[in-house]
């Protein structure tokens, strides 16, 4: 695949030992399930207005279009999760027809929409169908005369997991209803269903409850519903995040309240690493998790198809190891060693573990620093975010709390030791806290970030690249004040940046055209490329101001380059004296040629450049300065001369 | 471009050399050569063949040398050249280990055997380019004749020849060491040496303390600048926009990961040998040693028809494509590109931000530098008032980066460093995140509780109190890294600055790899004390602090949460939803779930063990469970049921440990192992055993996992086979 210039980053042939544990943690997969009520009040269209800004969805329309989003963005973000579509208190019913599996009647009003899988082209389209064009062939979104009996509902889903999600690290149940109270005073419906929650519960299904408020009423909880939710078992404590209802209102629509509530369940919360001990100082350690909330998506991998079948079909592939002779090594056989000086080093695993073992996992603090000790460059590495948890040390929150208000109040950062895990690479972070102390202050610079520590990697001096070159200050002058007017015209909205209106093009790109391609669909040839900065808006806005700051810019380069003219000529002048002496066979080494005359290609000008490629010089330069020439511009020096200079010939025309 | 190097080692092994001096235990020669193999074996690790290296040897019971065996030339007798000079690889170093030891010859002439390396840089590498030098390790006993000094120190010069004289226990003032019972000669000798050192353009003199003692520092790489980007940095479309600025810049790597040194996947070859280090394939095998692995791939597709249903096919056969979803869509070869965005090279600012509207943490990688284009007026002046402008307005500016055509975008965030301190004047950027990289995850507030009920709590056992809240901030305060230590002028210094701490791993593997290859039989020694300088608080710090740790110690109020428990029997606490009813009253009320079935198998078999009041129950329980795993292995068409059957496993495996019951799980496991590997289950359900309840963790419950158990860590491995 052509998606890098990471080549730096790829590896070699060797197999590495990578960090594996990120990828350990990647695998434990999610699947989520949509129960949406299908009820006449959760059909009901929204009273008609003439606001163009007001709801015109049905909660069911609204419940829907937030599930075909979410499938969406599950193809892209998640591509190995599951997810499927039970709607309920319908009047036909329909659970999976294959045999071996319950006939239909077995669940009565609970309509099986899109089966709990890694979903399909086709189950995309079907949604799609269903919510942007309303074709409702089936004729699906009509409700039953009674309702659904909710353990019922319980059981399907608990059926729905246990067959398609065996084995799931992360199976979540999604009940989207406006209906607090399905059951009344049926005591026994109602202790029904509680018994099919624990069920869940035992299977390791979460309910995620997504309720609808109508007319401002607030959807109570203790009618039906807290019978039926258990606190998640990662949340030991007494703090909930909880349960948010969706409404309209407020200048939202219910879509977009449902669709900002679900998103912040789009992805399960899996903690990167747990029980991790964070010493503060000797004798004063905390526990906590670690979480990945910022991870750089990447679209998939090619795959190999296999098109021998009815339906093109994914072929798995499975590797082997074999030896120079072709024979298959058994894993026993494997060691590992290390290449130096063309040969191979090894250790016995006892040594490599002890070799690598330098600390067992730890968050220890070393020292505090102020925030802007912190080199501005210093950055080599997403950051971890850590959140405190008392399964170690009962306590740990409020420590972990007065440490973080703390943090904000001085802007320092704790500068840390930290090893992720057994046998991980030691690091070095500073810890920097998010979000701030001001209630007020609820949009923070970072809305879309959790607040509380974060791991920020500092690099090593194995880290740093020296660049040699120079890059003397220059005074600030009038074209610094003309700057200032134009940057200060040119904020970003809301004056910061915020990731969640930049989609990545590349990403929204592939997929588009693959889900073109897979539904069958004409493949478009433009996309709004959110990257690109607004142009018109810019000229709008200081399109006067740049045009003066280029005058003066002009002038002012004008100016500069005469001055160095000068200079450089009375320096040639001095030069000369002294040069005058020197014997004859100095200026051979390039004769007739003025590039060549400076001792390091690599200083010559881009003017130079120009000048000894019109002249034809170029060719009279040494391997050796053509080789400072192009290092300096980055250009790859390998190959014969004539390789060279056709490389740099191409640069100059570009360039120069 | 790789740096070409000549280096000679001229290195003393006079009879004097044996000996052991100043309390050390090794010999001046062991001393010595520490350094030096330091020194060669990092050569032999860079792998290059430009980087070359001669050896000769002073005080050698020979003598072979090309002046002395001329015939014509005096005073260059017990010098001999080890080896020549050219690219060095283990099997140089192996040749060269064996002919370093002391010998019995003393008198000849250091400065003699300088001449002889000379005379090989001269020879070898002409009139190239070449760095070239020659490193001189004696312990200054033999007689220097120091009349020609001026004469060679100009022949040195003129070939441009670095020359570092590293004499063992010389007197250095600046390093601190005196020896003081120094013989005159020594002392005539080392002044001699300096003296030529003093006259050479390119010279280092040092005593042989300090550089075994600078042997621990790490040793960085370097890398060569790399030129990512050199075009226009826009701010507006200078194709339609006659208002649009460009600025010619270049954009260079400012931060990259250095990697650990990786290890290779290898076997053992036939004819083993027992020695560590051998011959890599490609280049000799030589029969013997460590040969290496390479991967091969083969393809399988579902079938029906065929057995175990699922069938191999050949890699031409196969189309490439993506997934979407779990649809996979086919490309032909020449389509592969069209789900490529297309991009153009381009570098153009989107707006700009103030700094307080960034945090650090949202930075997705390394960082880069943007320097202007040389020599270039325009360029030079037009970025250094942006950079003014961003500093004085304390602004960042946002950009879209496309490294070359068809590179993928970037959002890089450009940060101004106006080089009031540094002296240079740049851009750093540093990537940010896209939308699709950022997953919204909630968490609980850390200043207050919300109760379930919707009541907010200020004050709550999660939440610090005042008392905690001012030891904490007494405790950071005190534990100030910034200002604690300062330096002569009173200034204070940054402890732990990025560019003094090195990355560990990198260099205890190197040092170990070193030392290995240089000498296969020694174990390995414990890691370099500079490595493991900032894994804990300096201690002069927590001294410091100690009164503000008891304090905060005090006010946390921390409890250990005690090893769990194993409870065996009796009521656990029960589980409760939000309500806190009890459920399984509830369960107690309806009909007893008497037996587990197939379709709620593991809801049903938790409640049924922690109902449990006594083993028969766990064992019926455990029965009942077994056998729906094994129907459920039988009826699996080819693999459909294995997942499903293999959770039922682990959580039967979970509830035996719970209950202390190793063995019942021990026997059901080799039971099913016996049924799964004998085709009992209706076919060949191999793929069962190895994948599933080998490859997921499910194997006999050992005695290291839980203290009754009788099952080995040896047994559970051989039985996982």
């Amino acid at each position: 695949m052509a998606w890098g210039d990471d080549e730096e980053h790829r590896f070699g042939g060797d197999e590495e030992e990578e960090e594996l544990d990120e990828n350990d943690y990647k695998t434990q997969k999610d699947a989520v399930l949509f129960a949406i009520d299908v009820s006449s009040s959760m059909l009901q269209p929204p009273p008609s207005s003439d606001n163009r800004k007001s709801d015109k969805d049905s909660a069911v329309a609204a419940a829907l279009k937030c599930a075909y989003q979410f499938m969406q963005q599950r193809i892209i973000a998640q591509p190995k999760d599951m997810m499927g579509i039970l709607l309920f208190g319908t009047e036909k019913s329909k659970f999976r027809d294959e045999t071996g599996g319950r006939s239909g009647s077995g669940y009565p009003h609970c309509y099986l929409f899109t089966e709990l899988d890694i979903p399909a082209a086709e189950d995309v389209k079907k949604l799609q169908e269903l919510v942007e064009e309303g074709e409702d062939v089936d004729e699906v979104l009509v409700p039953s005369k009674e309702p659904a009996l909710m353990s019922n509902v319980l059981f399907c889903a608990n059926q729905i997991f246990t067959t398609n999600a065996a084995n799931f690290g992360s199976r979540r149940l999604f009940i989207i209803t406006d209906n607090e109270n399905p059951h009344g005073n049926d005591k026994q419906a109602k202790s029904s269903a509680a018994v099919r929650a624990k069920d869940l519960y035992d299977l390791g299904v979460t309910i995620e409850l997504f309720p609808v408020s109508r007319a401002n009423k607030a959807f109570d909880l203790s009618k039906f519903y807290d019978d039926i939710i258990y606190r998640s078992p990662a949340e030991e404590s007494d703090t909930s995040e909880g349960v948010k209802a969706s409404r309209s209102g407020d200048g939202l629509t219910l879509l977009s309240s449902l669709i900002s509530n679900i998103n912040s369940k789009q992805a399960p919360k899996r903690s990167y690493f747990s029980k991790m001990p964070f010493e503060l100082a000797p004798g004063l350690t905390i526990t906590v998790k670690g979480y990945m909330p910022l991870h750089q998506q990447k679209p998939a991998r090619t795959c190999y198809v296999w098109l021998g079948g009815e339906q093109a079909q994914l072929a798995q592939s499975e590797t082997v190891k074999v030896d120079s002779e072709a024979r298959t090594v058994e894993k026993s056989e494997i060691k590992k060693a290390y290449k130096f000086g063309g040969e191979y080093i090894y250790f016995t695993p006892e040594e490599a573990k002890s070799l690598k073992e330098l600390d067992s996992k730890v968050l220890r603090i070393i020292g505090f620093k102020p925030l802007a000790n912190i080199p501005m460059w210093a950055s080599v590495k997403k950051s971890t975010f850590i959140f405190p948890s008392e399964e170690g040390y009962v306590g740990s929150t409020r420590v972990f709390s007065a440490l973080w208000q703390k943090l904000l109040v001085s802007n320092k950062v704790g500068i840390a030791w930290f090893v992720a895990r057994k046998n991980a690479n030691p690091a070095m972070v500073a810890i920097i806290p998010s979000g701030s102390l001001n209630d007020e202050d609820e949009d923070s610079t970072v809305p879309y970030l959790p607040v509380g520590l974060w791991l920020y990697p500092l690099p090593f001096a194995d880290d740093i690249r020296n660049v040699d070159i120079k890059a003397p200050p220059k005074p600030a002058d009038e074209l610094t004040d003309q700057m200032r007017e134009i940057i200060q015209n040119l904020q970003l909205p809301k004056a910061t940046y915020n990731p969640l209106k930049y989609p990545n093009p590349a990403l929204q790109w592939h997929y588009k055209i693959l889900q073109a391609m897979a539904l069958d669909e004409d493949v478009p040839d433009e996309m709004a490329d959110l990257t690109v900065p607004k142009y018109k808006q810019i000229d709008k806005r200081v399109g006067g101001y740049l045009a003066e700051w280029k005058q003066e810019l002009a002038e002012k380069a004008k100016e500069f380059m005469e001055l160095r003219a000068t200079k450089r000529e009375l320096e040639q002048q001095d030069m000369e004296l002294v040069e005058r002496p020197r014997p004859a066979k100095r200026q051979k080494a390039a004769p007739g040629s003025t590039a060549g005359s400076r001792s390091s290609g690599g200083q010559m000008s881009n003017a130079e450049l120009k000048a000894a490629l019109e002249n034809d010089t170029l060719k009279k330069l040494t391997v050796a300065v053509l080789k400072d020439v192009l290092t300096s511009k980055g250009i790859s020096t390998t190959g014969k001369k004539a390789d060279l200079l056709e490389r740099l010939e191409a640069w100059i025309e570009e360039h120069a | 471009m790789a740096d070409k190097e000549a280096t000679v080692y001229v290195v003393d092994f006079g009879e004097s050399m044996a000996d052991c001096h100043n309390g050390r235990v090794e010999s001046d020669l062991d001393f010595g050569m520490r350094y030096v193999w330091d020194k060669i074996s990092t050569t032999v690790a860079a792998s290059r063949k430009t980087w070359t290296i001669g050896f000769v040897g002073l005080n050698t019971n020979e003598t072979d040398n090309d002046l002395a065996n001329g015939g014509e030339l005096e005073g260059y007798d017990n010098i001999s050249v080890l080896q020549p000079i050219g690219p060095m690889s283990m099997t140089e170093l192996r040749e060269l280990r064996s002919k370093v030891q002391p010998s019995r010859s003393y008198g000849a002439d250091p400065v003699s055997a300088v001449v002889v390396a000379l005379t090989m840089i001269e020879q070898y590498t002409k009139k190239l380019k070449y760095k070239r030098r020659i490193i001189l390790v004696t312990n200054g006993e033999s007689k220097i004749d120091d009349e020609e000094l001026d004469a060679i120190a100009e022949r040195l010069n003129e070939s441009k020849v670095e020359l570092v004289v590293i004499g063992i226990d010389f007197d250095d003032p600046e390093y601190g060491f005196k020896e003081e019972d120094k013989s005159t000669n020594k002392k005539n000798n080392e002044e001699a040496l300096q003296l030529l050192v003093d006259k050479c353009t390119d010279g280092v003199f040092g005593t042989m303390q300090q550089a075994v003692e600078e042997l621990s520092i790490p040793r960085i790489k370097p890398v060569r600048p790399f030129k990512a980007y050199d075009g226009p940095l826009t701010l507006g479309d200078p194709s339609k926009y006659e208002s649009a600025i460009s600025i010619h810049v270049e954009r260079y790597f400012k931060t990259k990961r250095a990697p650990p040194p990786s290890a290779s996947t290898v076997v053992v070859s036939n004819g083993v040998g027992q020695s560590q280090a051998f011959k890599d394939e490609d280049v000799d095998m030589g029969g013997t040693g460590f040969s290496g692995v390479k991967q091969m791939r083969t393809y399988r597709v579902n079938d029906p028809d065929a057995p175990g249903g699922k069938r191999d096919v050949d890699f031409e056969e196969l189309a490439k494509g993506y997934q979407y979803g779990r649809t996979v869509v086919p490309f032909g070869e020449s389509d592969m590109s069209i789900t490529k965005y297309e991009t153009k090279k381009s570098f153009t600012i989107i707006g700009f931000i103030p700094y307080d509207s960034y945090n650090p943490f949202i930075n997705m990688g390394e960082t880069g530098l943007i320097v202007p284009q040389k020599m270039n007026e325009e360029a030079e002046l037009g970025l250094s008032a942006l950079i003014h402008a961003l500093h004085e307005v304390e602004s960042y500016a946002v950009a879209r980066y496309v490294q070359k055509d068809g590179a993928q975008v970037q959002i890089l965030l450009l940060k101004p460093n106006p080089g009031l301190e540094d002296d240079f004047e740049c851009l750093y950027d540093v990537p940010l995140p896209f939308a699709e990289d950022v997953r919204s995850y909630q968490f609980p507030p850390l200043d207050k509780v919300l109760t379930v009920s919707g009541n907010v709590l200020k004050e709550h056992r999660l939440l610090p109190n005042d008392e905690l809240k001012d030891a904490m901030s007494d405790f950071v305060d005190a534990m100030d890294l910034s200002h604690y230590e300062v330096d002569e002028d009173g200034k204070p210094l940054d402890y732990a600055p990025v560019d003094e701490v090195y990355n560990p791993i990198i260099h205890r593997m190197n040092q170990a790899i070193r030392a290995r290859a240089i000498d296969p039989d020694s174990p390995i020694g414990p890691p370099a004390e500079i490595l493991l300088k900032y894994s804990k608080p300096p201690k002069k710090l927590l001294d410091k602090a100690k009164h503000e740790i008891g304090n905060l110690i005090d006010a946390a109020e921390l409890k250990k949460v005690p090893e769990k428990a194993k409870g065996r029997f009796g009521k656990k606490d029960a589980v409760k939803p939000l309500s806190g009813l009890d459920i399984d009253s509830l369960l107690g009320g309806q009909p007893k779930r008497a037996a587990i079935s197939s379709e709620n198998a593991i809801p049903e078999f938790k409640q049924m063990l922690n109902a449990a009041e006594d083993d028969e129950t766990i064992e019926k329980a455990v029965k009942q469970m077994g056998d729906i795993i094994r129907k459920l292995i039988k009826d699996s068409f080819a693999d459909v049921f294995y997942s499903r059957a293999a959770e039922n496993l682990s959580v039967m495996r979970e509830g035996l440990l719970g209950y202390e019951m190793p063995m019942l799980y021990n026997k059901y496991l080799k039971a099913l192992k016996k049924s799964l590997l004998s085709g009992e289950l209706d076919g060949d359900r191999r793929e069962m055993w190895y994948k599933h309840i080998v490859g997921d963790g499910l194997g006999l419950i050992t005695k290291e996992e839980l203290d009754v158990s009788d099952v080995t860590e040896e047994e559970a491995k051989q039985f996982a086979k």
